[in-house]
């Protein structure tokens, strides 16, 4: 149960809110401009917001992909590389500007900044996981519908190729946390290997054209997808890598209230000690500095007087 | 009627309308009662990107107009005095004010004549002003506890506060349960019925328009008992999980701090024990020590087969789906290095300290009768040197409260002993306990050897024999619930407040135990409301007891005692 004393902007014939209200004398209320970095927030919002959107019209493209037709279905190919484009490079820029909103010192404003990075982090995390379980679900389903439909001569071709980039770009590789490293370097090469197999590709696609087959072209579209869907996958690993240091893990310390009050009362708490001591360390030093200066130029000077002394 | 959930229910409620970032403020008592129905990833979700206490965010000059500020407090006269500082020259946007309780009349009008600039947009009473740790059980944390042990006479300012404290918590239950009870106390003690009256007077008298509530068929019940009436519960080691790590290590707000144990991993050195948030801490709470060996044994093999069906990923669809899982891979790992860590430093503990042999002569002092024995295995623990201080005291106390009256003498002779082997002891602290919570003081039939049908029942289950050693303890509160259950809860032990009776069986039954629960009855609670639809308990308490807790609590009530009394 709920009791409402007071109300701004609300009808009420509550008494207690008259009282209130009468007890209030006006005032002018100033408004100051908020700091730059929630104008950078508010652009990130509105990337993931539009990316949410894209998203949605990804999922129907894909549908659309994957109903059978007897066209070649380049139309929805490309609308379908486009759009995953699009998601993938609005989730990219996001993450680059979300790295900008990251501040140092154990202010308050400070800590406002790594919180709001912390949670459009998460938003993008999810969202990026979103997109890669939509698009595996996707080649799974190509595949299957693939295996059944699959041209005898064809498979040659096209299955050599796809062994041959499986088994040497990814084949053995462990995706445990210290081999996402390998990841990285392996990426440099998967590129090169990628454009190899694209050329091939396209000679091959030459070929089937010039045939005029249905079925090639059909393959060679389903083809391309596959190799576009791994190239993406591959970019929202390293997305994913990154993001995963601000993200909290649920269930953890980190993710309990009063763990973070505490943790940034001991933050400020230390940071004061720090200054106490570094205003300590200085004033001592001067102190001593002086001091040792004085007495130095006490001694040159009783040198002085008794050798002034001794010769006068 | 689960506490949790009326209390998640209420800070959504809280966030949800108010758009745009928002600041949390919270005083210490709130902070608590926030931190254990909610998380920080929920909090951020809501957009909420600062939380704060109340008198550190009043030292900040700097202003932060683009926040809003919610105020979530307890009505105190220092809260109210933050908030009206912070009115006069305001650092954020907009201020809504929530209150954990009743507000009076006069706070209000001070906070309206500080807010000159308008920049309060509401002013509300959310009733969330108890702990609920779990489901069925919440606690107050109220910080003097020992107070309750005081005879009135002694320290009235401070124990007025104390019976303020857990007449604004159990008061806020029931306003968050939307139900007024008929109230009813153990008659033996002089504070439960103190605390009774003035519930029942602010329930009935004061705000009675307030919980004047759609009446229900059977209004529930609010027994409010003494824990001096069962003082062997706090004294037992405890070998189920959520009630062992409160003995061993100690629990505050559902979070286990293993700091003072070294050697640990610097993620690992607090952690989160919420049956809310963690799936196998749920599932295992209740269990005893050797099932919870096993199921994490179990739940390590399955972590090894995922690791290793991670290992080997040959297509890039392995590794598709190992990118979907990693989150969740990642979580699971926490959580089991978490218990692992956990289990491994208890069963250090347990056999440094020969909890094994402690605890079974321990059960056996509660639950089972023979004099002659007990003597001799509590004389033979007390030579032993690997038993702590600690465990020597509980055991001579354990056997103090069992046999007060039938052997004095050999209870003298426990005594020396224990003044001789344990240096730190303090003289006077059994007899203390003994004057505290004596076979004189209590109501309840705690050994079952009162009445002829408890020694005929007790021995009956002697002849069953028990399937553990170590867990047949019964609080009891389990007694009490059984008794209400069958509605033979004797109007003469515990008499109805005013001239509101129950009516036919109650339907909900809060408990309230005034000087704190402790985690074998909230499991004992648990397990009922599990077996039995048609009642459902609710366990509260002023602190949730381990041992070293109630020791402490014993102790600073002695030293206040001998103190006034010397005075007086």
């Amino acid at each position: 149960m709920v009791r409402l004393l007071v109300s701004r902007g609300q009808e009420s014939s509550n008494l207690l809110q008259k009282e209130y209200m009468c007890f209030t004398n006006n005032g002018v209320l100033s408004l100051g401009l908020p700091p730059a970095w929630v104008d950078v927030s508010e652009d990130i919002a509105a990337n993931v917001e539009r990316a949410r959107v894209k998203m949605a019209e990804l999922a129907k493209a894909y549908a659309k992909a994957l109903m059978p037709s007897f066209g070649d279905g380049k139309e929805v190919q490309r609308l379908i590389e486009g759009l995953s484009l699009e998601i993938t490079d609005l989730i990219r820029r996001s993450e680059k500007k979300l790295m900008r909103l990251s501040a140092a010192g154990p202010s308050e404003d400070s800590n406002v900044r790594k919180n709001v990075q912390r949670s459009l982090a998460t938003d993008l995390q999810t969202l990026s996981m979103e997109l890669r379980k939509k698009q595996s679900t996707y080649l799974k389903r190509l595949r299957q519908q693939k295996e059944c439909q699959d041209g005898v001569d064809l498979e040659m071709n096209l299955g050599g190729s796809r062994s041959q980039m499986e088994d040497d770009d990814f084949g053995g590789m462990g995706f445990s946390e210290h081999q996402m490293a390998r990841l990285k370097k392996s990426e440099a090469l998967s590129a090169e290997r990628e454009r190899e197999i694209q050329q091939v590709v396209k000679t091959s696609y030459q070929f089937h054209f010039s045939t005029k087959s249905h079925a090639l072209s059909f393959m060679n579209s389903y083809f391309l997808s596959f190799l576009q869907v791994a190239q993406s996958v591959n970019e929202l690993a390293q997305i994913m890598k990154d993001l995963s240091v601000l993200v909290i893990d649920q269930g953890t310390i980190v993710d309990r209230i009063d763990y973070n009050i505490q943790n940034v009362a001991t933050t400020v708490d230390n940071g004061l000690k720090q200054l106490q001591k570094a205003e300590r360390t200085q004033k001592k030093g001067g102190m001593v500095m002086c001091a040792t200066v004085l007495v130095i130029m006490c001694f040159i000077m009783l040198v002085l007087l008794v050798i002034k002394e001794i010769l006068l | 009627m689960v506490l949790v959930s009326a209390a998640r229910d209420y800070i959504n409620r809280m966030l949800q309308d108010i758009s745009g970032m928002k600041v949390l403020v919270l005083d210490s008592q709130t902070v608590s009662v926030v931190s254990v129905a909610y998380t920080q990833s929920e909090l951020l979700k809501k957009e909420v990107f600062l939380v704060e206490l109340i008198d550190s965010i009043s030292k900040s000059k700097e202003s932060m107009s683009h926040l809003k500020a919610i105020y979530f407090l307890r009505p105190t006269s220092e809260n109210i005095q933050y908030v009206r500082r912070q009115l006069a020259s305001p650092r954020f946007g907009e201020y809504h004010l929530f209150f954990s309780n009743i507000l009076k009349d006069t706070q209000i009008h001070i906070l309206a004549d500080s807010d000159e600039q308008e920049v309060v947009q509401q002013v509300q009473e959310f009733y969330a002003d108890f702990i609920a740790v779990d489901p069925f059980h919440f606690t107050l944390n109220i910080p003097s506890n020992h107070m309750y042990m005081l005879p009135a006479v002694v320290d009235p300012p401070q124990l007025q506060q104390f019976c303020d404290c857990a007449v604004d918590g159990i008061s806020a239950v029931f306003l968050a349960l939307k139900r007024r009870p008929v109230v009813r106390y153990q008659r033996t003690s002089d504070i439960a019925k103190r605390i009774a009256h003035e519930v029942s007077k602010l329930m009935y008298q004061q705000e009675s328009g307030l919980f004047d509530f759609r009446r229900t068929e059977v209004s529930p019940l609010l027994l409010i008992v003494d824990r001096r009436d069962d003082p062997v519960t706090p004294l037992l080691n405890q070998w189920t999980y959520q009630a062992m790590v409160h003995e061993l290590m100690g629990i505050q707000d559902n979070k286990a701090d293993l700091r003072s144990f070294g050697k640990i991993p610097k993620d690992q050195q607090e952690i989160v024990l919420s049956s809310e948030q963690d799936a196998f801490f749920k599932a295992n709470m209740h269990e005893n020590f050797g099932d919870i060996g096993i199921n994490i044994k179990r739940m390590v093999d399955e972590f090894q087969q995922l690791a290793r069906s991670n290992q080997n990923i040959q297509t890039i669809e392995d590794m598709a789906k190992f990118v979907d899982n990693y989150p969740e891979y990642r979580k699971m790992h926490g959580n089991v290095s978490k218990h692992v860590t956990l289990v491994t430093e208890m069963s250090r503990i347990v056999e440094e300290r020969k909890l094994m042999m402690v605890s079974e002569t321990e059960q056996e002092l509660a639950c089972n009768g023979g004099q002659v024995a007990a003597f001799e295995a509590v004389t033979n623990l007390l030579n032993n040197e690997n038993v702590s201080d600690m465990d020597r005291l509980r055991l001579v106390m354990l056997y103090a409260l069992r046999y007060e009256k039938e052997s004095p003498v050999q209870l003298m002779q426990l005594f020396n002993k224990l003044a001789a082997q344990s240096p730190k002891y303090k003289p006077g602290l059994v007899q203390f306990l003994l004057k505290q919570a004596g076979v004189d003081k209590r109501t309840g039939d705690l050994f079952g050897n009162r009445d002829l049908l408890n020694i005929a029942r007790n021995m009956a289950r002697g002849l069953k024999g028990v399937e553990n050693v170590y867990t047949q303890h019964q609080p009891l509160l389990f007694q009490t619930m059984e008794s209400i259950i069958k509605g033979r809860l004797r109007d003469v032990d515990y008499p109805s407040v005013g001239n509101h009776f129950q009516q036919g069986r109650p339907q909900e039954v809060i408990i309230f135990i005034v000087g704190g629960t402790t985690y074998e009855e909230s499991r004992s609670v648990a397990l009922q409301n599990a077996t039995n639809a048609g009642i459902r308990f609710i366990l509260g308490g002023s602190v949730i007891l381990n041992s070293r807790r109630f020791l402490k609590d014993l102790e600073e009530a002695q030293r206040i005692a001998r103190t006034s009394s010397s005075v007086v």
